[in-house]
């Protein structure tokens, strides 16, 4: 049986279920990579030129970790997924630089996704994905339309039951497909509200962010983050900030920052990462709108390799205190 | 209406002349300098690359002397360049300017939309002035194109250092002043004979350094500290992949037509990168492959954090087409002595490659 590599990393938090689908369909085997280590991190980062982005040098590390385990390794060049928005140079790079950097790897699965050209130039970029598989059309076309359903249970499951990527694919798939994640406490009293901003692969990714989540919960907040708000909510939120959305994926930042800035919650949090292109934009845009709208704190954490635990502990916990401090105030004057 | 917009090399003479024909207000920021970065760099956010610092600076500028309607490139598809426009409205918004900002696209319908948007600029001008007017911006940009490449030869082997840049600064002032076909002709097959003129060392083979990357960076020498300058003086001919005038040329007009100048270069990049990233990302590839016969040496321009020109110079030591390749990382923080010193090391490796090959 053909393995087929999936580096679980960047957009394997967005189509992870749907890629697993569509290969298992066409009777293939899936591996996919273990969390991300330190190891991956540091051997990621050992191939690519110092100034690439944090994300691509942990999907660097993913693929290394998988280059014994496969036969391919699936890296899609996704460069629109809505008409006249584009992904960030980096997605559309990621194959011929994987290759060029890690030369070592298993022949990459690519397929380029722009529906920008129309339908059928899409689905002739997936018939020849299934081409690798199989020569019969209709198996690939069953195969995608099951690939498809399953994209949409899983993102049907992540609003209806405000979920994040991680517990829905662990839902979705079972247990033993993700990392061990510890689940909110839901105690009953929360101190305060904090949303979270930013692209899966950073939000989700523990070892990158220092379990942030983990430890707003363990310190008694409840944690929102883009995936629980609607389709309709974030549009309108970037439609107010930006009027239009060019990025991919503008609305896990400028979309949910918006909308959470001003949905009286205790502090906003936007997550990025040193050298990315787009966040470094978009989340210039959610901080300018806090700094008009003063209402919401906002705090803005820039990771990358050097990022250490202690910072980000000591940046959390003061940005915390400040959350709390103001609630009491509140209290005091209403009392 | 008062009109503003950002510099990138020489862009303003044209832009001066046409603007000058249809009457419009046109109030020119400051030519680059220390204020510019540093107003650029204060008000924008850290991780933006060097051409976002100096246009906000220029904008603001531009701003300051009583602009209220400020041009800015935009458009889709691209790289994070399209966004550009959209945050420096908000920011010059935050520091109380009152201005507009007009998007000109160059992605989509580009030719209709710089029409259009001149037409608008104009105050509804008739076509019988707007193209003109255009073609006469057109000139003094290719007369500014023509005189660079001499000097970038001549700079390399004149015997006082320096007497060719004199002189192109000289011919750029001149240019700029031309009022008419004539004048500038004359202008510029002058300055061309003078530079040609200047005293060289005959002797001398000088090694050859094509210069790529992205196209600001390229076009501005503020941005690369004078790049191509400092080589000249260390006895190096430049070629530079990219001039405004072919530039426009093909992506407002010869593209829409149909024809496409960088389909070689793709051609050629092709092995290494399949597709489109944006920027100038592919044609780095594209030209490193083309001119690693050609040339001694290539000199990769980038700006820090420049997302296409990233995944280049991931790619560039890749490739089977072997050719030393220098990437020069601009931004605020980068001084000249620092960069004489990579280049100079990097001209003493070319010299050592052609006397080895020499030697053979």
């Amino acid at each position: 049986m053909i393995r087929i590599g999936i580096p679980r990393a960047l957009l394997y938090y967005q189509y992870y279920p749907m890629w697993k689908t569509f290969f298992q369909e066409l009777g293939a085997e899936v591996v996919l990579s273990s969390p991300t280590t330190q190891t991956m991190l540091s051997s990621g980062a050992s191939r690519v030129v110092a100034d690439t982005c944090l994300p691509v040098k942990v999907f660097c590390g993913h693929v290394l970790s998988l280059v014994k385990e496969c036969d391919y390794i699936f890296i899609p060049a996704i460069r629109s997924v809505q008409r006249r928005v584009y992904n960030c140079a980096k997605f559309l790079g990621l194959p011929d630089m994987t290759k060029a950097v890690i030369p070592e790897s298993p022949p990459i699965l690519d397929i380029d996704i722009d529906v920008n050209k129309g339908k059928r130039v899409l689905y002739q970029a997936i018939y020849k994905l299934g081409r690798h598989f199989t020569w019969d059309p209709l198996k690939v076309r069953r195969a995608s339309i099951a690939a498809w359903q399953a994209h949409l249970n899983y993102r049907e499951l992540m609003s209806s039951h405000s979920l994040t990527p991680p517990q829905a694919i662990e839902k979705m798939l079972g247990s033993s497909e993700v990392e061990p994640k510890t689940h909110s406490s839901h105690s009953t009293s929360t101190q305060g509200t904090i949303a979270i901003i930013g692209h899966p692969y950073l939000l989700y990714d523990e070892h990158i962010n220092h379990r942030l989540i983990h430890r707003l919960e363990q310190a008694g907040n409840k944690v929102l983050t883009p995936e629980m708000l609607t389709t309709e909510e974030l549009e309108s939120a970037i439609v107010k900030l930006v009027g239009r959305a060019y990025w991919t994926y503008e609305e896990e930042v400028v979309g949910a920052g918006g909308h959470y800035l001003e949905s009286r919650i205790g502090g906003v949090i936007g997550i990025m990462a040193f050298g990315c292109g787009p966040d470094s934009l978009m989340m210039d845009v959610v901080r300018r709108q806090a700094a008009r709208l003063n209402t919401t704190p906002f705090m803005s954490l820039t990771l990358e390799e050097h990022t250490a635990e202690a910072g980000v502990v000591t940046r959390l916990e003061a940005f915390l205190d400040m959350i709390y401090r103001r609630k009491r105030k509140q209290v005091e004057v209403c009392v | 209406m008062r009109i503003g917009m950002p510099h990138m090399g020489n862009i303003f003479i044209p832009f001066k002349a046409m603007f000058q024909r249809l009457g419009v207000d046109y109030i020119m920021p400051p030519v680059n300098n220390q204020r510019t970065l540093s107003l650029g760099v204060k008000h924008s956010p850290e991780g933006l690359c060097i051409p976002f610092k100096l246009t906000l600076g220029n904008l603001i500028e531009a701003a300051e002397l009583g602009a209220d309607t400020l041009l800015m490139i935009g458009g889709y598809g691209i790289c994070r360049l399209g966004y550009y426009a959209k945050v420096q409205e908000q920011i010059l918004h935050d520091l109380g300017y009152d201005v507009e900002m007009i998007q000109l696209g160059v992605s989509e319908r580009k030719f209709f939309g710089l029409l259009k948007m001149i037409k608008r600029l104009s105050n509804n001008a008739p076509w019988t002035k707007i193209v003109p007017a255009i073609r006469f911006g057109l000139a003094k940009s290719n007369a500014l194109d023509r005189i660079e490449r001499v000097v970038q030869k001549v700079r390399a082997v004149e015997q006082v250092k320096g007497t060719a840049n004199r002189l192109l600064a000289k011919a750029v002032k001149a240019i700029d002043q031309a009022d008419d076909y004539n004048t500038l002709n004359k202008v510029r097959m002058d300055y061309i004979d003078q530079i040609n003129q200047i005293n060289k060392d005959g002797q001398t083979q000088p090694l050859i350094v094509g210069i790529t990357g992205e196209i600001y960076v390229l076009l501005e020498p503020f941005s690369n500290l004078d790049v191509e300058s400092e080589l000249g003086k260390l006895g190096v001919e430049t070629r530079r992949t990219l001039f405004l005038s072919e530039w426009t040329k093909f992506s407002f007009f010869l593209n829409s037509l149909g024809l496409n100048e960088k389909a070689r270069i793709h051609k050629a990049a092709l092995p290494y990168l399949k597709r489109d990233v944006g920027g100038d990302g592919w044609e780095s590839v594209g030209e490193k492959v083309l001119y690693a016969k050609e040339y001694d040496g290539l000199i990769h321009l980038a700006p820090f954090t420049c997302m296409p020109e990233i995944i280049a110079q991931n790619i560039m030591p890749a490739t089977k087409e072997n050719i030393p390749v220098l990437t020069i990382l601009c931004d605020e923080q980068m001084a000249k002595p620092g960069m004489l010193t990579r280049l100079e090391a990097f001209v003493d490796l070319m010299e050592w490659k052609r006397r080895a090959q020499k030697n053979h």
